[in-house]
């Protein structure tokens, strides 16, 4: 067996007298689609802030490639070639599209001067061929003049115009229109076919379904599921988002395995 | 809304350009691109002032002399200074923070100055030693503000104090010391020259120094990647730090910019002025906000223009000269500075909203 892209090894998360996320140990394969699912509360945005460097976890280890990455930042997963589309988009309602797009990773001269006209142009490019989004007309409209579905748009177009190895998808089609939804999902294939690994956030299991080669459920900071796609049904996953640990003897009497 | 995937392959990039509008123009499209953005709005009042000041003045010269030399020389003295700080406030604001105590760091160095030219010292070390003194002053806030977390509001208020007590202790009120001053005499011609010359018109140098520094902050906040990072940590704070941009250290960076321009300032004002009362600074801190906010900034970060901030103090000292050369109470002006803040948040808030 190959070794996995990513792997969580022990990964807690305590806030206060809060564990948001409690021993959990994962891995994302090479070239593999991983479905994180979980009822509200069950941990999945603490667990992607962790995998994304954003939030440092409390104890455990990050593994990159069989290495173990000692000092966890959000720059340090993003050299890794690491991409994140948050919940809440992190994008900055005050700013233009190209500069949410470019923010933080900006295209420059010598000096650190932006090459703004240029920045435009691939801004344009990025939106029109990566994701085409109606309604608008320029990358230097402000991202606050924009719907939730076309910021969602704009988040995901960001995420994948830098994604290199690993794209970690937050609740991505929450507020994304039936056909914009069908063209991430189909994007996300052939991103893997492109040998990028993603993990999707999703409380649509259907949608999960439909793309991801393996689910991991999660309940109360913990995960208590950890299947394959051909070794499970869209209804044993329901039992085990809905009900937990207790679900999943319902979960067994349900289906292919157990 | 619409999104759809281009083709099978996710690395085809069709270079496409913005989409505009039917029927617009350049300017239209340049109007739509800046409405609500910081410094059009401004802009447009400035002008209508301006006209009106020019139109009244061309009636009766003699009634109201504003064009005169004598109330160019004052304005042009008065304008650039706190230009300056508003140019630092304004682009703290912009990082999402307020500096109170900003009117004391400049008074501090302005009296570190003082004291130094006058013993003797070059100006260009005095210049540099003011400037490090506000840099390092602008950063004991930011450590506050980023190490305890606490408001800059309340933070700088306190520091603010502070420092007025410490202007005390520098120069020993109470005590034998007399306040600094440079006697004229030792100032150098270069000095003067470079600093305070006239340039015509009654236009003093000290403009030129306000455009350049005015030029050289655009640069940095408009097209240099650090300025991007500013109005991305104002505009919003985590979503910045989700892309690995480092807030404290932006922070840390606006109030620094902050700091070395309420040196420059000080310099500024203490070649013209040659001497400083300890805490007679009081309440530059409030016009400096007063100009960035009617320049376009933003109270609640992230909205800004550097040329807006310029616009606004022009605002308040063309309204001070309003006031002086119409011969009416000073405290004429402490009624509209309040009154601008509240009437041009709203003006900002209203267009914010028109924004695209």
């Amino acid at each position: 067996m190959s070794t996995p892209l990513l792997e969580l090894r022990n990964m807690t998360k305590v806030f206060g007298k809060n564990t948001a996320v409690n021993d959990v140990s994962l891995s994302i394969g090479q070239n593999e689609i991983v479905g994180l699912l979980g009822d509200n509360g069950a941990g999945k945005s603490t667990l992607v802030r962790m995998m994304s460097g954003v939030t440092p976890p409390t104890s455990g280890d990050w593994v990159w490639q069989g290495e173990k990455i000692s000092h966890l930042t959000r720059a340090s997963t993003e050299a890794l070639g690491v991409e994140t589309i948050f919940q809440d988009s992190a994008l900055v309602d005050k700013m233009t599209i190209t500069r949410n797009i470019f923010m933080g990773r900006e295209m420059t001269n010598a000096l650190g001067l932006m090459r703004i006209k240029k920045m435009d142009e691939i801004c344009s490019s990025i939106l029109d061929s990566v994701v085409t989004i109606e309604g608008i007309r320029s990358p230097r409209q402000l991202v606050g003049s924009l719907s939730g579905g076309q910021k969602q748009a704009v988040a995901i177009a960001r995420a994948v115009h830098f994604k290199r190895t690993l794209l970690i998808l937050d609740e991505p089609t929450s507020a994304l229109a039936v056909r914009a939804t069908e063209a991430l999902l189909a994007y996300l294939l052939a991103l893997k076919a492109e040998g990028v690994s993603s993990v999707l956030v999703t409380h649509n299991l259907h949608h999960a379904f439909k793309v991801c080669d393996r689910h991991i459920v999660m309940n109360h900071g913990e995960v208590i599921l950890d299947v394959h796609r051909e070794d499970t049904t869209v209804d044993q996953l329901t039992a085990a988002v809905v009900g937990g640990r207790v679900g999943l003897a319902d979960y067994a009497s349900r289906g292919r395995i157990g | 809304m619409y999104m759809s995937v281009g083709a099978a392959s996710p690395s085809a990039a069709p270079s496409v350009a913005p989409a505009k509008q039917s029927g617009e123009g350049a300017l239209g499209r340049w109007i739509r691109e800046h409405r609500g953005r910081g410094a059009l709005e401004v802009t447009i009042i400035f002008c209508l002032l301006q006209l009106g000041c020019i139109l009244y003045w061309a009636k009766d010269p003699t009634k109201f002399a504003y064009l005169s030399s004598a109330n160019l020389s004052v304005m042009s003295q008065s304008i650039p200074w706190l230009g300056m700080l508003a140019i630092g406030a304004g682009v703290l604001m912009i990082a999402g923070e307020f500096d109170l105590s900003v009117a004391m760091n400049m008074g501090m160095c302005e009296l570190v100055f003082i004291r130094w030219y006058g013993s003797g010292h070059s100006a260009w070390l005095c210049a540099a030693l003011s400037i490090a003194i506000g840099i390092g002053i602008a950063s004991i806030n930011a450590f506050i503000v980023n190490t305890f977390k606490i408001s800059s509001f309340i933070a700088t208020l306190g520091m603010g104090s502070f420092w007025w007590g410490m202007q005390n202790v520098y120069v020993g009120a109470g005590g034998s010391s007399p306040t600094p001053r440079i006697d004229d005499s030792k100032v150098s011609k270069q000095l003067k020259q470079v600093i305070t010359a006239e340039l015509g018109l009654g236009i003093r140098a000290q403009m030129l120094w306000l455009a350049g520094v005015g030029l050289l902050v655009w640069v940095f906040m408009h097209r240099h990647k650090l300025g991007n990072h500013v109005f991305a940590v104002g505009g919003n704070e985590s979503a910045a730090r989700a892309i690995s941009i480092n807030p404290k250290r932006v922070k840390w960076m606006a109030f620094a910019i902050l700091g070395a321009l309420a040196g420059l300032a000080a310099v500024l004002q203490a070649v013209q002025q040659r001497t400083l009362i300890p805490g007679s600074t009081a309440g530059y801190e409030l016009e400096a906000i007063t100009g960035a906010v009617i320049g376009g900034c933003s109270l609640r970060g992230g909205k800004g223009s550097v040329f807006g901030m310029i616009l606004g103090v022009a605002f308040v000292k063309t309204f001070q000269a309003i006031v002086l050369l119409s011969s009416l109470p000073a405290y004429y002006l402490k009624l509209f500075i309040g009154v601008m803040i509240v009437i041009f948040a709203v003006i900002n808030q209203y267009f914010e909203g028109k924004a695209e």
